[in-house]
């Protein structure tokens, strides 16, 4: 796989979920993306957005085409800061003009992305918008 | 298209030029063929309210981004909520991003729009936890006048009035009352209760939201063949929670009109739940 520049929310935890390429299971992503959220004391519209966004990366890097693989979710839980990972075998993405794109860019502060050998990655960064309490 | 009025034809496109938007379509591109143009929402901000060619070309830029709505609808699939409510939903808050938006701050309209568009889904959610549909400034109010209700009592030592709950809550006392009327919607009475006593037959009855989500699944294909027109009408009345009067201003007919209306599409739907669910 090829590396990100993900992992820069040093002193964090870690959580990572894996789960079949399949829509069927982006409902569970989501869910772990809520919960995690939750933690970092987000507020309920953070949460929502975040969700929101989670689910259009997850759903971005599906690939209709290929049977199997599997979407990988990385979440790094810094202090007010959230990155999620996700890796997905979808071969290609749409360009950055799309809808999907518009969404993510709205809902998450950063977003950066790219395409690896084994499919493709998109790295939401989130930074808690109150300050710290 | 786009004969430039507002100077802007230099400002960075959030699409590339045209050209280069042929070909395949993926499937999260732009509405329908072409880009949206800076110029267009420009000539549409610039064209003041009732000008020629202003409602033609706002029907434009909306159909244009209807897609996002229910691209943006799709993100909340599997909540409970049919999708068709929630692009209509997610339309409103397009038509009101779109009236809003301001080109000249040289932010490109989905950006703009789309906390709008979201905004107004997720406020459909949370008025969705009540039995009735029930003003989302009404339900805050209701839980500041339930709050305030509760330390006037203790400090009182008995029951607040309204004169009191209004002062303490810095709200007119009409508007106490008619909180307080609406927070009776946080739990309805079944139809079929014969008298309010008889309520404790229903304990471990069935429950009513499982009923509630196969007429949702009975009425979906009845809601499809409706006709645009009565289809939105019921959105506003029902998703929307409008009155038949503020329906009248906002699709242009008469209030008379907007009740035969309901009427009948209600009838329609009744019969078609009764004959096919049966």
């Amino acid at each position: 796989m090829a590396t990100t520049q993900a992992g820069e929310v040093t002193g964090s935890d870690l959580v990572e979920l894996r789960v079949p390429a399949d829509p069927a299971y982006l409902t569970v992503v989501r869910t772990a993306s809520a919960g995690l959220a939750a933690r970092l004391d987000l507020t309920l519209d953070e949460i929502e957005d975040l969700r929101i966004a989670v689910d259009e990366a997850c759903t971005l890097l599906l690939d209709p085409q290929a049977e199997a693989g599997e979407i990988v979710a990385t979440f790094r839980l810094g202090s007010g800061v959230l990155e999620v990972e996700v890796r997905g075998p979808a071969t290609a993405l749409p360009e950055r003009s799309s809808f999907a794109w518009a969404v993510l860019e709205a809902l998450v502060g950063e977003v950066s992305t790219g395409q690896s050998d084994t499919g493709a990655w998109i790295v939401l960064r989130h930074t808690r918008a109150r300050g710290a309490t | 298209m786009a004969a430039v009025e507002g100077g802007d034809a230099g400002r960075e496109v959030l699409t590339g030029p045209p050209s280069a938007r042929r070909g395949d379509e993926p499937l999260t591109r732009y509405g329908p063929g072409a880009a949206p143009e800076v110029d267009d929402f420009a000539r549409f901000a610039a064209l003041p309210e009732g000008a020629p060619g202003r409602a033609a070309l706002r029907e434009e830029l909306l159909r244009r981004h209807l897609q996002l709505a229910d691209h943006l609808a799709r993100r909340f699939s599997g909540r409970g909520e049919p999708h068709d409510d929630l692009v209509q939903v997610a339309t409103i808050g397009l038509i009101k991003a779109l009236d809003r938006f301001d080109p000249s701050r040289g932010v490109p309209f989905p950006a703009y729009a789309i906390p709008t568009m979201l905004g107004e889904v997720k406020r459909h959610f949370r008025d969705r936890g009540w039995a009735l549909r029930v003003p989302r400034r009404m339900q805050e109010t209701g839980r500041a006048l339930a709050d305030a209700r509760e330390t006037l009592t203790h400090e009182l030592g008995r029951a607040p009035t309204i004169a009191e709950l209004a002062a303490r809550t810095g709200r007119d006392a009409d508007e106490v009352v008619e909180v307080l009327e609406s927070a009776n919607a946080y739990s309805t009475v079944p139809l079929d209760a014969a008298s309010p006593d008889s309520g404790a037959a229903h304990l471990g009855s069935v429950d009513e939201q499982l009923e509630r989500v196969d007429n949702r699944e009975a009425l979906r294909p009845l809601l499809a063949q409706l006709p645009p027109r009565e289809r939105r009408i019921l959105a506003l009345r029902f998703v929307r929670g409008m009155s038949q009067s503020q329906i009248a201003a906002e699709v242009g007919i008469s209030q008379m009109h907007v009740s035969r209306l309901l009427s009948r599409t209600l009838g329609q739907l009744r019969e078609g739940l009764g004959t096919d669910s049966a």
